[in-house]
C-alpha cells in the first residue's frame, strides 16, 4: 500500500513535471501553494495531513525518498536535472555535500526567528559561517541500548568507561561463548567518528579557509587501537549490522548491546519487537571517568531548496515541523525521534519511555543529561568519500589482520586527495 | 482511360522508394538516436568534465568545469580496476563454463526422445531466470548467512560447523551459484531451440549408420548447435563484466564484498555514493569498450574455427 502510494505520488509529480518543466506546482501569488516535501522518517504522512489541514494555502506534498544515503543521491540527481523537490530531510553527515553541490537554499531570513527554539549546539549542526541551511529535526546523542536482562542474568555489570567496557564484553564472552557484547563493524562510519570525537578529535575542521582533516590524528589512531584489541581478543564481533543474520541474534540475545545513539530503541524495536522490556539505555562508556561528554551520530534537518519556487512558505513548513512545539511533540511521538527542538526535548522528559523499554521510566531523564552534554560536530563537504572509503579500509583491515589505524590513515588520505582536487585548502599543503 | 490507370502505378512506383524506406525505418532510427547515441554521447561529454570549487563562502560551491582526459587518466591507473577485473575472471571462470555446460547438457537431455515430462522439466529449469536477480540474490544470501541457512544448520548439527559461503574464496562459488542458478533455464532455450531446428533425417542417417544416442549427441547435435553456444558464450561473458545485482545486494551482509567489488559497483559508488558523476562516465565508457573488444574477439575466433572446420 505504501508502496503504490510512493508510485502514485511519482507519477503524479512526473505527470506534473512533464506538464509545468518544474517542480513546484503554484496557481501564482494569492492562490494556494503546493510543495512537495521529500523525508524518509516513519509516519511523516501523518504529521503532513495535519498541517494540510491546518493550512489550506500552503498544502505539502509528502515522498519517501528512502533512508538518508539514497534521499541524498536522489536529491543531487534531481538538483542537477532541475526538478529538486522544495523541501527535503538530510542527515547532518550529508548536508556539507550538499551545500557544496548548491543544492539547499541559505534561509537565514526565514528561520532567525526560531533560533530560540534550539541549543546552540543543534543549531550549529545546520549553520555554516553565519549562514543557515536547514533546520534541525531530530538529533541522536551517542548513548549504548544494551539487554539489561541479558546482562543481569549473565552477572556483567553496566559499563561506564571503555575500559569497563572491555571488561564487560570479556565478562559475556566468558559466561556464554556464544554471545557477544557488541557488533562494531567497519560500515558504521558515524560511530567511529562519533566516539573519536567524544575522545577529543575533530574529523573535520576549518579555519580561515583552510580545512584540517583529523581523521589520522592522535586520538582517532588511539580509538581504533582501542576496537582492534577488542575485535583481535575475540571480545567483540565485526558482522554488520541488521542484516538478517544480525537481526537473528538480537532476537536470540547474542548481541547484547548497541552502542549508537537515543533512536536506537526504534530501530531494534523494528527488528526484535519480541524483545521489548528486555532492554535499557544508559549513557555512552567514557574515555576519560567524569568527562561526560558525547557526539552526535545521526539526525536530520530539513532544508529548502534552491529549486523551490516559494521558499517562504517552505521556510514556513520546515518551521512548523521542526521548531514548533506542536512540530517537534509530532517528532518525538509519532516518528519516534529525539526531537532537535528543545519545546520537543522537554516534552520528552514527561513522556513515556520508548515501547522497546517501558520499565525504564527515566530514560527521557538520562536522555536530556545526555543531550545536555554533547559536543557539535563539524561535518566536512566529503563525509561520502571518507564513509565508502573507511568501509572498504577497515573491512579489509579486518579481514587480513592488518592494523586498523592505517585504515584511519588511508581514510584520512582518500578525503584529503578528494578534498584537494576539488580545490579545497588543506592543512599540510 | 488507358492513359490514367498506367499513370497510377507510375506515380507509385517513383513516391516509395523515395521515401518508403525512410518513413518505415524513421521510427527505430528516432528511438535509436534518442535513446542510444544521444545519452552514449552525453556519457562521453560527460566524462570529460569534473565537478571543481568555485567562488568563496565557508564551503564554496562545486560546478562542472572541463578537465580533458583527467578522468580516464584516474579511471585507468586505479589498482582497483585491475584488483575488480582479476575478481570477475575467477568469478567467470567458475560461472561461465558451467552455466554454458549445464545448459548444453540439459537441452540435449531434453531433446532425446525418451525423455518424459518434458514440458514440465524445460519450465522448472526455466522458472528461475524468471526470478528477478535481486530477489534471486536475497533468497539466496539468506540460504548463505550462518544462522538462516539450512546448509549451515545441516552441517553444524553434524559437528562440521558452519559453511563460510560469504567469505572468500568460498564467495566466489557462492555468487556464481546464483548466475548459474538464474542462467540456465535461459541459454538452455536458445539452444534448445537451435536443436529444435536440425533437421530429423541427420539423426534417422545417424541411426542407420549404428549411432547411439550420446553419439548422435556429440557427434551430430553438439557442432550443429555450436552457433547457438557461441552466442551464448558472448552472453554470458558480456553478463559476466556486467555482473552488479548479486555482489550488490549481498554486500551488506558480507565484509569480502567492497563497494568497488566489481567495475559496476565502482560506477555506482561514484555516480550515487561519492557524486563524481563525470568519473562514473569515464568508467562506463571504458567498460562498455572493452566489453565491445571482448565480444568481437569471442566471436571473430568462434568465425575462424567454424571456417577451419567448414575447409
Amino acid at each position: 500500500m505504501r508502496s503504490r502510494s510512493t508510485a502514485v505520488v511519482g507519477l503524479v509529480s512526473l505527470t506534473a513535471l512533464l506538464l509545468s518543466g518544474c517542480s513546484s506546482t503554484g496557481s501564482g501569488d494569492g492562490g494556494p501553494v503546493t510543495l512537495e516535501f521529500w523525508s524518509w522518517a516513519p509516519n511523516t504522512q501523518e504529521l503532513v495531513d495535519i498541517w494540510n489541514e491546518e493550512n489550506p494555502d500552503i498544502q505539502v506534498e509528502y515522498t519517501d525518498a528512502g533512508g538518508g544515503d539514497d534521499s541524498a543521491a536522489k536529491l543531487l540527481t534531481a538538483n542537477r536535472a532541475g526538478n529538486a523537490p522544495d523541501l527535503a530531510a538530510v542527515e547532518y553527515t550529508t548536508l556539507p555535500s550538499l551545500i557544496v553541490s548548491d543544492v539547499p537554499l541559505d534561509i537565514t531570513e526565514y528561520v532567525e526567528d526560531v533560533q530560540d527554539a534550539y541549543t546552540e549546539g543543534t543549531w550549529a549542526q545546520t549553520t555554516f559561517d553565519g549562514a543557515v541551511f536547514g533546520l534541525p529535526q531530530d538529533v541522536g546523542p551517542m548513548a549504548m541500548v544494551y539487554r539489561s536482562d541479558r546482562f543481569e542474568e549473565l552477572g556483567v555489570e553496566v559499563p561506564t568507561t571503555w575500559e569497563e567496557f572491555r571488561e564487560a564484553a570479556a565478562a559475556v564472552r566468558a559466561a556464554d561463548p556464544n554471545t557477544y557484547i557488541a557488533s562494531l563493524p567497519p560500515g558504521e562510519l558515524g560511530f567511529f567518528a562519533g566516539v573519536a570525537a567524544q575522545a577529543g578529535s575533530e574529523w573535520w575542521a576549518i579555519e580561515d579557509g583552510t580545512w584540517s582533516v583529523g581523521i589520522d590524528d592522535d586520538e582517532s589512531l588511539e580509538v581504533a587501537d582501542f576496537f582492534q584489541s577488542l575485535a583481535d581478543d575475540d571480545l567483540i564481533s565485526t558482522e554488520p549490522l541488521l542484516t538478517p543474520e544480525y537481526n537473528k541474534k538480537l532476537n536470540e540475545g547474542t548481541i547484547l548491546s548497541w552502542p549508537s545513539a537515543l533512536w536506537a530503541p526504534g530501530v531494534i524495536e523494528s527488528v526484535a519487537p519480541e524483545t521489548a522490556g528486555g532492554w535499557s539505555m544508559a549513557p555512552l562508556p567514557q574515555w576519560n571517568e567524569g568527562d561526560p561528554a558525547v557526539a552526535y551520530q545521526g539526525g536530520s534537518a530539513v532544508i529548502v531548496t534552491k529549486a523551490s519556487e516559494h521558499p517562504e512558505e517552505a521556510a514556513e513548513f520546515a518551521k512548523w515541523l521542526n521548531a514548533s512545539d506542536e512540530g517537534s511533540e509530532l517528532v518525538l511521538t509519532k516518528q519516534n525521534a529525539y526531537p532537535a527542538a528543545i519545546a520537543g526535548q522537554e516534552l520528552a522528559a514527561e513522556s513515556d519511555p520508548p515501547t522497546l523499554m517501558p520499565q525504564q521510566t527515566d530514560f527521557y531523564e538520562i536522555a536530556a543529561d545526555i543531550a545536555s552534554q554533547t559536543k557539535p560536530v563539524i561535518w566536512g563537504p566529503n563525509v561520502n568519500v571518507a564513509k565508502s572509503t573507511f568501509e572498504d579500509q577497515l573491512n579489509k583491515a579486518v579481514e587480513s589482520g592488518t592494523p586498523w589505524r592505517d585504515a584511519f590513515t588511508a581514510t584520512a588520505d582518500a578525503v584529503r586527495d578528494d578534498m584537494r582536487e576539488t580545490g579545497y585548502e588543506v592543512a599540510g599543503d | 482511360m488507358t492513359a490514367s490507370v498506367q499513370a497510377r502505378p507510375r506515380a507509385r512506383r517513383t513516391l516509395r522508394p523515395r521515401f518508403a524506406p525512410y518513413l518505415f525505418s524513421a521510427p527505430a532510427v528516432v528511438l535509436y538516436v534518442a535513446f542510444m547515441l544521444v545519452p552514449v554521447g552525453y556519457a562521453i561529454w560527460l566524462s570529460l568534465r569534473a565537478y571543481r570549487l568555485v567562488g568563496g563562502g565557508i564551503l564554496g560551491t562545486r560546478q562542472d568545469v572541463f578537465v580533458g582526459l583527467e578522468n580516464y587518466v584516474s579511471v585507468l591507473t586505479d589498482p582497483e580496476l585491475l584488483a575488480s577485473l582479476g575478481r570477475l575472471a575467477v568469478y567467470g571462470l567458475i560461472a561461465v563454463p558451467l552455466t554454458l555446460g549445464l545448459a548444453l547438457l540439459f537441452a540435449l537431455m531434453l531433446d532425446v526422445p525418451a525423455v518424459r515430462a518434458k514440458r514440465f522439466a524445460r519450465t522448472a529449469i526455466f522458472v528461475p531466470y524468471a526470478v528477478p536477480g535481486v530477489v534471486a540474490a536475497l533468497l539466496w544470501g539468506f540460504m548463505y548467512l550462518p544462522s538462516t541457512s539450512p546448509f549451515s544448520y545441516l552441517t553444524e548439527a553434524a559437528g562440521w560447523g558452519t559453511i563460510p559461503f560469504l567469505e572468500n574464496p568460498t564467495l566466489f562459488g557462492s555468487l556464481a551459484n546464483i548466475a548459474i542458478w538464474g542462467g540456465v533455464g535461459f541459454n538452455m532455450i536458445i539452444i534448445y531451440t537451435s536443436l529444435r531446428g536440425i533437421p530429423t533425417e541427420l539423426y534417422e542417417s545417424a541411426r542407420l549408420d549404428g549411432a547411439s544416442e550420446v553419439q548422435i549427441a556429440l557427434r551430430v547435435k553438439v557442432p550443429l548447435v555450436m552457433p547457438a553456444v557461441v552466442l551464448t558464450l558472448v552472453f554470458s561473458l558480456i553478463g559476466t563484466l556486467q555482473v552488479y545485482g548479486e555482489p550488490a545486494t549481498l554486500q551488506p551482509m558480507t565484509r569480502d564484498i567492497s563497494q568497488t567489488w566489481a567495475p559496476l559497483m565502482t560506477i555506482y559508488r561514484d555516480a550515487f555514493v561519492t557524486d563524481d558523476l563525470p568519473a562514473a562516465a569515464a568508467s562506463s565508457t571504458v567498460l562498455a569498450l572493452g566489453t565491445v573488444l571482448i565480444s568481437v574477439l569471442v566471436l571473430a575466433i568462434a568465425n575462424r574455427r567454424r571456417m577451419e572446420d567448414a575447409k
